[in-house]
């Protein structure tokens, strides 16, 4: 390692309240640098420069996927997005001409050194699949032609531009509201347009008045769990001599879901006002981002509006940090992103206690989502009856939804909660082929078949009406499925996901998934037994509410329902 | 502490003092609640699963060794659900690894081995098919088998919060996790000094002593309490011996709380007993006459020391001698051999092996 990259880590070091929190952020950079891997000989030395001891470091190196230790990765490193969403988009198709066309299969490198192939998870990109990540940057909307296209390139030694054309639109205006504008990550058009006024007003008001004006909005958390905002932030204890940290939650790593970036890289102004506002509502002088490691391009943006935002005068009183994270999904949680940006593997903790009341560093932590923060400006400015004008009881509020799989045109829509189904999926231009069945908020809740849709006056995409038709509302990520697709296939894939994200602490869930993965597996490849099924479903049984963290629940639920809908799909399978 | 709280366990009612866990209350009146991550002195790691217990009131089933108890909880041990997620946790643990007890060290004090027997599994029911790991047996003390690691984080903690070593972590993730040494080194080139504390915490027989392999099956081993020789620091010791042989020594867990080793060993105290049966031990002391030691006895050593003692200092001067005394004695031992080096030779030059 040369003294550059030293002073390069020392840096980092020195922007944190702890070192150790530099781990992640310093073996990306050594990654970096010597040509997308990792050596033992240089997470040691990474190690000892931060002044964690090498089991440690190591284990922080092997648990994130996007660390390659010992691994060769070639110049280009292909990685293809095969998650659900992806698969409903084509992506196994495009993976298998990739295969054929370098010659190479998962995890291995042209014998020239240039490409290597990986499968991943889903890289937040469902609307605009099949996608494919080349070192840092994502190529979207891939088709054989652009592969085409892309590989030439890329031989030539020149990353290409392939311009995507991304669906969206907006209904309430106000997290899309920026969406079409030009340049509008500048702090200039973000201010021209009414920007950073809410944060002045905000900056005048008693914190406790912003508050309560959170918590009379009835915003519930945007990330998948729904939990109030303002209740979440009224748990803070108060006078404790520690500083209070807030981090927003941009690991956008649900599959099915791609809402955040459409935030974070088109309007990180709106991100960064609403957690100016936040930080000051809550005591907070350093604030930081968690943003999913696929997402470096983001990062870049969030850090330069930042950077702007300081120089505008705009963050007097606060700091924000952005910390990438290195490709794990269980990081979207909440505690196992605390330790991530500790410097540590992404662990979920046992509660209580609560983050609350002892998260990052042991002091009060809030940890909330990018579209929840970036809904506190519009509270603030306009009141929280003005917010309530949209929903009901069910869900107040604007949302933005995802949607993905077959509908003519998948993409990002901002609608007011409670918004009809139907309609929605209208917008998404319509389903493309008979639809069997519909996830809709995120892999983690039970697929909808066509028919429970069709019951009572219609489902409604808020939290309530989504409970009441026996799902979650989520993350709102709808990923749509026709009778093109096999739900045993996608219930296996569904596994195979949770399984590679499980972190491996507890045992239902490390080696429970895994034994669903070889039962699922087993079943779809036409070896399944008489037996089998029921094995699962037991497995599904004891696994939920059972695990250390919420992640047991969020597979045993959704592929209960897989099985439990769809039975017979499955029963056909076995021969045996 | 005063029984200030009553809980129900079973439709049992039984007193207790606050500040204990579920868990505790039950084992202190002999309620059975398996755990696997769980040990006094790593504490709640909320990883097995084996301790979930029902709550009424509560959502789900809870840790019992997180959970502190209220007064007037009521609490179930042993409901249909309960037995079923502890079967499913022996099976996945029997069916992902190699626990064949036969020739196991921990045979007949392990466990995951204890859980299957109150569980009645024989067989694991979902036979996985895994590559084993090989042994790893570099290290001068401790043999680690990959394929009996339950991942339950004992040794981690231990390593790392106990006794502060620093050695052990866990590497990769999913059902990929292992305990690693350094940045996964064998154990033997690795930073790690055979403490053996890892051995001590492991429930099965991930992690084992070298010496005691082949020697005997644990229900023919004695456990003799004792207090180790090698300084004055006193720790207890817990040694298994056999024909009156030692064979591995552990830290006192009985009220480990209030010894002075809280339950740890060193490298010495853990591995260096084996002098006890060394037929080249001294027993008794010698003198050295014409080139050879012969036996003596006390007396007889004594005496010489004593006038070899005054002859030096009549001759040469007080100076001339200097007194090296040993960890192994207690601090009045040592006291008295200050008192004695001042007081009686009268000289300063007294020194002591623990300023080494």
């Amino acid at each position: 390692m040369n003294d550059k990259l030293i002073n390069s880590i020392q840096q980092i070091m020195a922007k944190y309240p702890k070192k150790e929190s530099a781990l992640m952020p310093a073996l990306t950079l050594v990654q970096k640098a010597n040509d997308n891997n990792l050596t033992k000989e240089l997470v040691a030395e990474v190690a000892e420069i931060i002044g964690v001891t090498p089991s440690r470091a190591y284990g922080v190196a092997t648990y994130y996927s996007m660390f390659n230790v010992n691994k060769n990765v070639g110049k280009y490193h292909i990685q293809v997005d095969t998650n659900v969403p992806a698969t409903l988009m084509g992506a196994l198709k495009l993976y298998k001409y990739i295969s054929d066309k370098l010659g190479i299969k998962h995890g291995e490198t042209t014998s020239d050194g240039l490409f290597t192939l990986s499968k991943v998870e889903c890289l937040a990109s469902c609307g605009t699949c099949p996608v494919i990540q080349v070192n840092d940057v994502y190529y979207e909307l891939m088709t054989p032609e652009k592969v085409d296209m892309l590989i030439d390139s890329l031989r030539k030694g020149v990353m290409p531009e392939l311009p995507v054309e991304y669906n969206w639109e907006s209904q309430c205006n106000v997290l899309l509201k920026r969406r079409g504008e030009k340049n509008a990550t500048s702090i200039s058009v973000y201010k021209k347009t009414g920007g950073y006024q809410v944060l002045a007003k905000a900056l005048k008001m008693k914190p406790e008045d912003i508050i309560s004006e959170v918590k009379n909005s009835q915003l519930r958390g945007r990330g998948g769990a729904g939990f109030p905002t303002g209740v979440k932030w009224s748990f803070l204890p108060k006078n404790t001599g520690k500083p209070v940290y807030l981090i927003c939650n941009a690991d956008e790593g649900e599959p099915g879901t791609f809402k955040d970036r459409q935030i974070l890289a088109y309007d990180p102004h709106l991100l960064i006002e609403g957690m100016a506002i936040s930080a000051h509502a809550l005591g907070c002088k350093l604030a930081f981002i968690y943003i999913r490691g696929e997402f470096n391009w983001i990062a870049q943006i969030l850090e330069k509006a930042i950077e702007e935002a300081k120089k505008d005068g705009q963050l007097k009183d606060l700091n924000i940090i952005v910390h990438l994270g290195a490709g794990s999904y269980i990081c979207g949680e909440e505690t196992a992103l605390i330790e991530s940006i500790e410097g540590k593997r992404g662990l979920p903790r046992m509660k209580p206690p609560f983050p609350a009341v002892s998260g990052l560093y042991n002091c009060p932590t809030i940890v909330n989502n990018v579209e929840t923060l970036a809904s506190i400006p519009y509270i603030v400015e306009n009141g929280a009856d003005a917010f309530k004008k949209w929903g009901s009881e069910g869900g107040y509020g604007f949302k933005l939804f995802g949607v993905s799989g077959a509908v003519n045109k998948p993409g990002v829509y901002e609608c007011p909660m409670g918004i009809t189904f139907k309609e929605l999926i209208e917008l998404a231009g319509g389903v493309k082929g008979k639809m069997i069945g519909v996830i809709v908020g995120g892999l983690s809740v039970p697929i909808l078949t066509t028919e429970e849709l069709k019951k009572g006056a219609g489902l409604k995409m808020d939290y309530e009406s989504c409970i009441e038709y026996g799902t979650s509302l989520g993350s709102g990520g709808i990923m749509v499925i026709t009778d093109e697709f096999s739900i045993p296939e996608i219930a296996a894939r569904t596994i195979q996901f949770y399984n590679h994200e499980s972190c491996g602490q507890c045992t239902p869930c490390r080696q429970g998934s895994g034994m669903m993965v070889s039962l699922l597996n087993k079943i779809v490849s036409g070896k399944g037994e008489k037996g089998d099924i029921d094995k699962v479903l037991w497995f599904c049984d004891n696994i939920k509410g059972n695990t250390l963290c919420p992640t047991g629940e969020a597979y045993s639920s959704p592929i209960k329902a897989m099985i439990n809908k769809f039975r017979p799909e499955f029963e056909k399978l076995i021969t045996n | 502490m005063e029984n200030t709280l009553k809980i129900t366990i079973n439709g049992k009612v039984y007193d207790s003092s606050p500040g204990k866990t579920v868990l505790d209350i039950a084992r202190a009146n002999n309620v059975y609640i398996p755990t696997l991550c769980y040990h006094p002195r790593t504490g709640k790691a909320g990883k097995c699963r084996a301790c979930l217990v029902e709550i009424e009131g509560f959502r789900g089933l809870k840790e019992s060794c997180a959970l502190e108890a209220k007064d007037g909880m009521i609490i179930k041990t042993d409901t249909e659900q309960i037995k079923q997620v502890r079967k499913m946790i022996v099976e996945l643990h029997l069916s992902n690894g190699e626990h064949n007890c036969i020739a196991c060290e921990k045979n007949g004090h392990c466990e995951l081995q204890d859980m299957a027997y109150h569980c009645g599994i024989e067989r694991p029911g979902f036979p996985e098919y895994h590559e084993t790991i090989p042994l790893d047996d570099s290290a001068e003390g401790i043999i680690r088998d990959h394929n009996k690691c339950i991942e339950c984080g004992r040794c981690v903690t231990a390593c790392n919060n106990n006794v502060m070593h620093e050695v052990l972590d866990f590497g990769w993730r999913s059902g990929h996790t292992k305990v690693i040494c350094d940045n996964d080194l064998p154990m033997g080139e690795s930073s790690c000094v055979q403490c053996g504390e890892c051995v001590q915490v492991c429930p099965v027989g991930a992690l084992t002593f070298k010496n005691a392999k082949g020697k005997g099956p644990y229900w023919e081993l004695e456990k003799k309490k004792t207090i180790c020789t090698y300084c004055g620091v006193g720790c207890s010791i817990d040694m298994y011996v056999k024909d009156n042989k030692w064979v591995y020594s552990m830290g006192t867990e009985e009220n480990w709380e209030k010894q002075t080793n809280k339950g740890m060993l060193c490298v010495k105290g853990r591995f260096g007993m084996d002098f006890l049966d060394r037929e080249d031990r001294l027993t008794t002391p010698l003198i050295k006459k014409n080139g050879k030691f012969v036996e003596a006895s006390w007396d007889e050593a004594l005496n010489l020391v004593s006038s070899k003692l005054g002859e030096t200092k009549a001759k040469y001067g007080a100076g001339s001698i200097g007194f090296f005394t040993s960890a192994r004695t207690s601090n009045e031992d040592n006291y008295a051999m200050m008192r004695f080096a001042r007081g009686v030779i009268g000289t300063n030059n007294v020194d002591h092996c623990a300023r080494l």
